[in-house]
């Protein structure tokens, strides 16, 4: 009887050690496993994992899988690329959360808009003294090129290049009586006026948003900024006079129902892309990905809509930069391998190939060939000869939060364009000084 | 016998003098008394590693301008991350937010849960079915919820706005999600019919412990039903009111899912439905500043704790 319960609660004791014990023992190996994981894999075949947002809508996400990965495989027997398509409103938080994890994706594309935020949170390989990269910079177009640059340093290489036109519909120009497109700004605004017809449902202008890749256009061919050049500042821009003119003209005509349902947003709004080839909005600005979808719906031009230079006005015929930057976090496994893949998706053969889905080469060497292959981007690179970037800079995505949150308090109602742009103005300054 | 000694504590250790030793005894007990530390030794560590850990180290990056990358130089900032929220008028914004996330869907899901339990009882033909019905909503995904209620309430051919233009006579097209007061209804109304069936199946198992001789008594003693549930039902149920009350608290200032589903993200319009969750995820995921960030959890998890404290001290005290 003694012996049995002194042998049972040494049992218990032994037990429950060995359980605590196995359980540590347990954890301990499995972080080694995580750790050996790539080292095992490299001595075979490396698999490497590219994280982007590609359109799985349309055939962008697998031109990018069957096509050129496919050709990148063939090329190198000894890796494999796993496209990891990730939606766009997450990806840069995956990404930072994966980073800062030790686990982060061999490659990125990233939005040409998060690469100085990314590189002042040091989360990115600087590829400036990178010997593979320098090539590959140095064909790059300056204007996809400057927005990978951070305290003068490349954090990345550009992967694609975009802007925004304005597209017209000409079966509501016609039915308007409008002889063709508006080719300044002033003529936009009278024309969006003529175009809407409430009865049918159909508004004059569509605009998808509140925020600065939206409203830029208008702003910067009016004349107006968002901050001085060196994007330290937006006293005396966000809040000039032109800006807040151009803003003035946009709150009037939505006001005046003039403007469709996604400049205000909210759940049941409609994009510019769904409404335009509908004839609900008569006119919107888009970039080239909007051919192939219209292309695919049978809406095509020149017979249903036209493409035209952004109208001017006093600052010109300005649009928004766009794209994607490849960039690679600072502590990624298998770099060399790494780095065959990203020279190959800045190569002719990618460049081109995302070219048919609507991805404007960022190189100088490919321009040429993607207008021979698909005629339609002409349009596309030559405003890109007069777009801008956003401001590169790390507070930009602050920047951009305070505008469109000011702008839809102006849409509400709540607040004057000049009182909401001075309030956008401090948020955005204090910002871009605390993020320098 | 010389000794008896199980796992049951409340057995007294029974020793024979002269046979254990003063030192053996010791050890004995000294063993006996490491037992229930070694058991809770995995649970307290799993706490430690994945709660307490996190909370402190939350804490510490409150005081610095932090990056996340490891490695980074992370500049120490004091308090300022804490005075900056003092003088932010988006936390402002959401902390009135969470109040009234608090005071209009807590009432409501412990008053509908409670009235759901108490007339679905066994006696209610196809009770099983309504209690099933009500509460499926609790098993589904609130990301699948949200974009559901978005297309309920959509400006353009939305449920919402049909059924309102059936009974006005003309087209509807208001944009719900697009106003500061229709998109937070949209919300709260969301977080109700979702979180019903939750507080409704805890009542269900409450009432069912409350004795039924106890109720019988007072009725034969004459006493209306209601009072009935006022002097003998409510006080029964004390402890699941202060469970359900606690959890659902601290479940509405922890509100984020509906809201970033439905506002994009945005916390919009123009930041007003924002909530001290959705900010504090908004600066550290969007803008980076983890430090604001963590600052922003720190106060939340004040706050919360404050709550929760409050509640169970009033909900202990008073005899309801």
């Amino acid at each position: 009887m003694k012996a049995t319960k002194r042998t049972t609660r040494r049992k218990y004791l032994v037990r429950a050690t060995l359980l605590a014990g196995t359980g540590v023992m347990t954890t301990l190996t499995g972080i080694t496993a995580v750790g050996v994981a790539p080292a095992s894999a490299s001595s075979s075949k490396v698999t490497l994992q590219f994280w982007n947002a590609y359109n799985t809508t349309d055939k962008e996400a697998t031109t990018m899988q069957n096509v050129v990965l496919a050709k990148f495989e063939k090329q190198n027997p000894g890796i494999k690329v796993q496209s990891v398509v990730v939606p766009y409103a997450d990806l840069e938080a995956k990404f930072i959360a994966a980073a800062a994890a030790g686990n982060p994706p061999a490659l990125i594309r990233s939005d040409i808009a998060w690469v100085p935020s990314l590189a002042a949170e040091g989360v990115l390989l600087d590829l400036t003294k990178q010997k593979w990269a320098k090539s590959i910079l140095g064909g790059a177009l300056p204007g996809p090129l400057s927005t990978n640059l951070y305290n003068g340093n490349y954090y990345g290489v550009p992967d694609d290049t975009n802007t925004q036109v304005f597209f017209w519909n000409k079966a509501d120009f016609a039915a308007a009586s409008i002889a063709g497109p508006p080719t300044t700004l002033a003529e936009v605004w009278t024309d969006a006026a003529a175009l809407t017809n409430k009865a049918k449902g159909q508004f004059g202008l569509g605009i998808d948003g509140t925020d600065v890749w939206n409203v830029a256009p208008y702003i910067w061919s009016n004349g107006g900024n968002f901050t001085n050049p060196s994007w330290t500042s937006t006293t005396g821009y966000i809040n000039g006079s032109a800006t807040e003119a151009t803003l003035q003209d946009l709150v009037n005509l939505d006001k005046a129902g003039d403007i469709g349902s996604d400049f205000v947003g909210g759940s049941g709004s409609v994009s510019g892309e769904t409404a335009f080839p509908k004839g609900e909005y008569a006119m919107y600005i888009d970039g080239p990905w909007a051919y192939p979808t219209y292309s695919a719906e049978k809406f095509t031009t020149p017979a249903d809509y036209g493409m035209e230079l952004m109208p001017s006005g006093p600052g010109g015929t300005v649009s928004t930069v766009g794209g994607e930057d490849l960039v690679i976090a600072k502590d990624v496994q298998n770099l060399p391998q790494v780095e065959k893949l990203a020279t190959f998706l800045t190569g002719t053969y990618a460049q081109l190939q995302m070219a048919n889905q609507g991805d404007l080469a960022a190189y100088k060497a490919d321009a040429a060939a993607e207008v021979k292959q698909q005629p339609y981007l002409s349009i596309f690179v030559q405003q890109l000869l007069t777009a801008r970037a956003r401001p590169v800079a790390p507070g930009y995505s602050i920047l951009d939060a305070d505008f469109g949150a000011e702008m839809q308090e102006v849409l509400a109602g709540n607040l004057s364009v000049s009182n909401a742009m001075d309030t956008a103005s401090q948020e955005a300054n204090a910002a871009l000084v605390a993020n320098s | 016998m010389i000794a008896t000694n199980t796992l049951d504590e409340r057995r007294p250790v029974e020793v024979l003098p002269g046979v254990a030793s003063r030192r053996s005894l010791r050890s004995q007990r000294a063993r006996q008394a490491a037992v229930p530390y070694l058991l809770i030794f995995p649970a307290l560590a799993v706490y430690a590693v994945f709660t307490a850990y996190p909370v402190f180290r939350q804490f510490e990056i409150s005081f610095f301008n932090w990056h996340i990358f490891p490695g980074a130089s992370n500049p120490f900032v004091g308090w300022s991350n804490y005075t900056k929220i003092f003088h932010d008028p988006i936390v402002r914004t959401a902390a009135r937010n969470s109040f009234l996330w608090v005071v209009t869907t807590v009432p409501v899901q412990i008053f509908l849960g409670l009235f759901a339990a108490a007339v679905l009882t066994d006696r209610l033909p196809g009770s099983i079915f309504w209690r099933a019905a009500v509460y499926i909503p609790v098993v589904t995904s609130y990301v699948v919820v949200s974009w559901v209620f978005s297309y309920l309430f959509a400006s353009q051919g939305g449920a919402a706005n049909a059924v309102l233009g059936f009974f006005t006579g003309h087209s509807e097209s208001i944009n719900w999600t697009a106003q500061t007061w229709t998109t937070n209804g949209v919300m709260w109304l969301l977080t109700i019919w979702k979180g019903v069936g939750w507080s409704f199946i805890i009542f269900l198992a409450a009432l069912d412990a409350v004795p039924r001789e106890q109720m019988e008594s007072a009725r034969i003693d004459g006493a209306t039903e209601r009072r009935v549930w006022r002097h003998v039902v409510i006080p029964e149920l004390r402890p699941a009111l202060t469970f359900v009350t606690v959890l659902l608290v601290i479940g509405a200032v922890q509100v984020f899912t509906q809201i970033y589903e439905i506002t994009k993200g945005t916390g919009g319009p123009y930041n007003s439905t924002q909530t001290l969750m959705t900010y504090m995820y908004q600066n550290a995921f969007s803008f980076f500043a983890f430090g604001y960030a963590a600052a922003l959890a720190s106060l939340l998890a004040v706050v919360l704790f404050g709550f929760s404290w409050a509640e169970i001290r009033v909900l202990r005290q008073q005899d309801i």
